[in-house]
C-alpha cells in the first residue's frame, strides 16, 4: 500500500480531492505541488483572462457606466441615475421592438423544434448508411451564413421569384412577401428556421439514440402508434435535452440580427424591426445620446435574456444532479 | 437525384413489408434532402442564368443555355478575389490561435487544481450569457480606442477567446483517462508537457469540431466588419457581399453566383469533415 501512496496524493490533486495523507509522507511534496500547479495553470489561463476581460468585461462595464450618464461635449459625464432606463421604458418603439421579437421567435422556434424532432425521429429509424447522409443533409443549411441566406431568400421572395411560382401553380397570386407588414415576419422566420435545423436536429438525434429500443418496442406492443409514443415516451425522456434547445434557441431567435438587417432593415414599417436591430439602426443614427440611449436597451435585454439562461441551466443542472 | 424514379410503394402490393418500409424511408430521405437543399440548388441555378433570363416571366425553371458568365465575371473581380484571399488567412489565424488559446484554458480548468479556481472558472465562462448586443457596441468603442480600427488584428483578437469553445473543450478534457497523465507526473514531466504531448495529439477530433466552428464564425460574419472595416483592401467577404448587394441589388444572376461562390468554403469544409462534426455532439455532453 505504501508504495501506491503517492500516486494516490496525484490522483487526488488532480481529482481535487483530499486524500488525507500522513503529515510526514504528504505535507511538503504536496505544497510543492500545489505552487507549481498554481503558476502553470495561471500562465495557461492568462491569455483567455486577459482577452476576455479587454474584449468583454471592459465593454460590459464601460455600457453599464454609459446608460447611467449623460455625455455631452460642452460639460463633463453627467450622472443622470436611470433616466435613460426609464426612456427606453417609455419609448413604444422599444416595445414594439420587443413584440416583434417575441413574434419571430415565436414563429421560429416552437416550428424548428417540430420538424427537427420529426427529421431526428426518421433518421434514427434509417440504416446507418442513410443516417450517415441525412445528417449531412440536414447540416448543410447550419453552415450557410445569415448574409448568403438574406440575399438568397431575398431573392426567392421577389415578385417574379420562385416562392411566388409555387403560389402560381396553385392560382395564387404573387405575394410582395417583404413589402407586406403582415407577411415580412414570416418570411424573414422561414430562412431562420432553415438556418437553425441542423444543429437543432443533430442533439434531438443524439439524444434519441440514447433511449433504449425496449420502451419503443414495448409501447407498440401495446399498440401505441408514432404520436403517441413520441408524446409519452420521446419527449419526457427528452426534457431536458428539449428545454435546454428551447431556451437557446428563444434566446437567440430574440436576439436576430443580421436577417432582417439584410433582407428588409426592420421594415416595412418597422415590422421587422427586432429588438437587436432596434439597437443596431439607433446606434448608427446620429441622434444625441445614441449610444447611451441604444447601450440601455441593450443592456435592459441582457438583464431579461441572461436571467432566463442562468435560470434554466439551474434547472437543467439540478435536475441531471438527481438523476444521478 | 436518380433515386427520384422509384415508384410508389402502393403501386406494387405484392412486396413484403419490410421491403415496403425501405421504399417509403428512401422516398422521405429524398424528398427531406429535395426540399432542405432547394434554396441552395435555386442559387447555384439561378447563376448560370443571364441577366434577362433571371426574373422574367413567364417563370421558367432552368436556364435556356447553362452560362457560366457570372461566376467567371465574379471570379475575376479583383475585389471579391482579395475578399476571399483576405478572409481566408484572417479565418485560418483566428482559428489557430483560438485553438491555442482556448485550449489551454480549458486543460487548466479541467485537469488542474489552482488558487482561486472556482473564480476564474465562472470568469471564463461568463461570456455565455451576456448577449452579444450587450458588449457590441462598446466593444466598438474599445477597439476604437485602442487604435485597432481598419486592421486585421480587430477582426481577428476581439472573438478569439470563447467561453463556448472553452466549455466544450474541457468538457471533453474531463473525461479523458487519468492513467497516462499520472504516469507522465511520475516520469517527472511538467504540466506543459503532458499538455503538449499527451493531450493535445488525443485532441485532434475535438480540434476539428471546434476548428470548424471558429472558421465558420469569422467567415460568415457581417455586423463586425461592417462597424469596424472601412478600409476597401480589408473587407470581408460577407461584407462584399452585403456591399455587392445594395450597390447592384437587381444583378440577381451575378449576385447569386457571388453567394454560391462564397459559401462554397464552407460547405466543402464540412463535408470533408462530415464525421467529425456529426459526432461532435456527442463529445459536447449537451445530450
Amino acid at each position: 500500500m505504501s508504495e501506491i501512496t503517492p500516486t494516490e496524493a496525484i490522483v487526488g490533486q488532480v481529482a481535487g480531492v483530499s486524500l488525507g495523507l500522513s503529515p510526514r509522507k504528504g505535507s511538503t511534496p504536496r505544497v510543492a505541488t500545489h505552487l507549481r500547479d498554481n503558476r502553470t495553470a495561471y500562465l495557461m489561463i492568462s491569455p483567455m483572462v486577459i482577452l476576455l476581460s479587454i474584449f468583454v468585461l471592459w465593454p460590459l462595464i464601460y455600457a453599464i457606466y454609459l446608460s447611467g450618464f449623460q455625455i455631452s461635449f460642452y460639460k463633463g459625464a453627467e450622472f443622470v441615475g436611470l433616466k435613460f432606463y426609464q426612456d427606453v421604458l417609455e419609448d413604444p418603439k422599444f416595445w414594439t421592438s420587443l413584440r416583434v421579437g417575441i413574434s419571430f421567435a415565436a414563429m421560429v422556434v416552437p416550428a424548428g423544434m417540430i420538424v427537427s424532432l420529426m427529421l431526428a425521429s426518421f433518421i434514427k429509424t434509417l440504416s446507418s448508411k442513410l443516417a450517415g447522409f441525412m445528417k449531412v443533409t440536414v447540416y448543410v443549411p447550419a453552415v450557410i451564413s445569415t448574409v448568403v441566406a438574406s440575399v438568397l431568400f431575398l431573392f426567392m421572395y421577389q415578385d417574379q421569384g420562385v416562392v411566388n411560382w409555387f403560389l402560381s401553380l396553385v392560382n395564387a397570386g404573387p405575394v410582395a412577401w417583404l413589402n407586406n407588414p403582415g407577411t415580412a415576419l414570416p418570411a424573414i422566420a422561414v430562412p431562420a428556421i432553415w438556418l437553425g435545423l441542423g444543429i437543432t436536429t443533430l442533439i434531438m438525434l443524439a439524444g434519441l439514440l440514447d433511449i433504449p429500443d425496449s420502451y419503443y418496442e414495448s409501447a407498440e406492443l401495446d399498440g401505441a402508434g408514432f404520436l403517441k409514443r413520441t408524446w409519452y415516451i420521446t419527449i419526457p425522456l427528452l426534457k431536458n435535452i428539449l428545454l435546454y434547445l428551447f431556451v437557446t434557441g428563444f434566446t437567440g431567435a430574440l436576439q436576430m440580427l443580421d436577417l432582417p438587417l439584410v433582407m428588409t432593415n426592420g421594415g416595412p414599417v418597422n415590422a421587422t424591426t427586432t429588438p437587436n436591430l432596434f439597437i443596431f439602426n439607433n446606434f448608427r443614427g446620429a441622434t444625441p445620446y445614441a449610444t447611451s440611449y441604444s447601450l440601455t436597451t441593450a443592456l435592459l435585454l441582457f438583464v431579461v435574456l441572461g436571467a432566463i439562461s442562468v435560470l434554466v441551466f439551474r434547472l437543467i443542472n439540478s435536475d441531471k444532479s438527481v438523476d444521478g | 437525384m436518380s433515386l427520384t424514379m422509384i415508384s410508389s410503394p402502393k403501386s406494387e402490393p405484392g412486396l413484403r413489408r419490410g421491403e415496403r418500409n425501405r421504399r417509403l424511408k428512401i422516398v422521405g430521405v429524398v424528398l427531406i434532402t429535395v426540399s432542405l437543399m432547394f434554396p441552395l440548388a435555386w442559387m447555384v441555378i439561378a447563376g448560370f442564368k443571364g441577366k434577362t433570363e433571371v426574373l422574367r416571366s413567364p417563370f421558367q425553371f432552368f436556364p435556356d443555355m447553362w452560362d457560366p458568365k457570372n461566376y467567371i465575371s465574379v471570379a475575376r473581380d479583383p475585389q471579391f478575389v482579395r475578399a476571399m484571399v483576405v478572409t481566408f488567412v484572417g479565418a485560418v489565424i483566428f482559428t489557430l490561435l483560438s485553438i491555442a488559446i482556448n485550449s489551454m484554458a480549458a486543460y487548466a480548468l479541467a485537469r488542474l487544481d489552482f488558487a482561486w479556481k472556482r473564480f476564474w472558472w465562472v470568469f471564463c465562462i461568463m461570456p455565455m450569457f451576456i448577449p452579444g448586443m450587450a458588449i457590441l457596441l462598446t466593444s466598438f468603442v474599445v477597439v476604437a480606442k485602442l487604435g485597432m480600427l481598419d486592421t486585421m488584428a480587430v477582426l481577428i483578437i476581439p472573438g478569439v477567446a470563447s467561453a463556448v469553445q472553452m466549455f466544450f473543450l474541457r468538457q471533453f478534457y474531463l473525461n479523458m483517462p487519468m492513467a497516462m497523465e499520472e504516469a507522465a507526473l511520475i516520469d517527472g514531466c511538467s504540466r506543459w508537457q503532458i499538455f503538449v504531448k499527451i493531450f493535445v495529439p488525443q485532441s485532434a477530433a475535438v480540434f476539428v469540431v471546434v476548428g470548424i466552428g471558429s472558421y465558420m464564425a469569422y467567415w460568415n460574419a457581417y455586423v463586425w466588419p461592417i462597424l469596424t472595416i472601412t478600409n476597401p483592401d480589408l473587407v470581408q467577404i460577407m461584407q462584399f457581399l452585403g456591399n455587392f448587394r445594395s450597390d447592384r441589388g437587381n444583378e440577381w444572376g451575378l449576385l447569386m453566383a457571388g453567394s454560391t461562390l462564397a459559401a462554397l468554403p464552407t460547405i466543402v469544409l464540412v463535408l470533408f469533415f462530415q464525421r467529425y462534426i456529426v459526432n461532435g455532439v456527442r463529445i459536447s455532453g449537451i445530450k
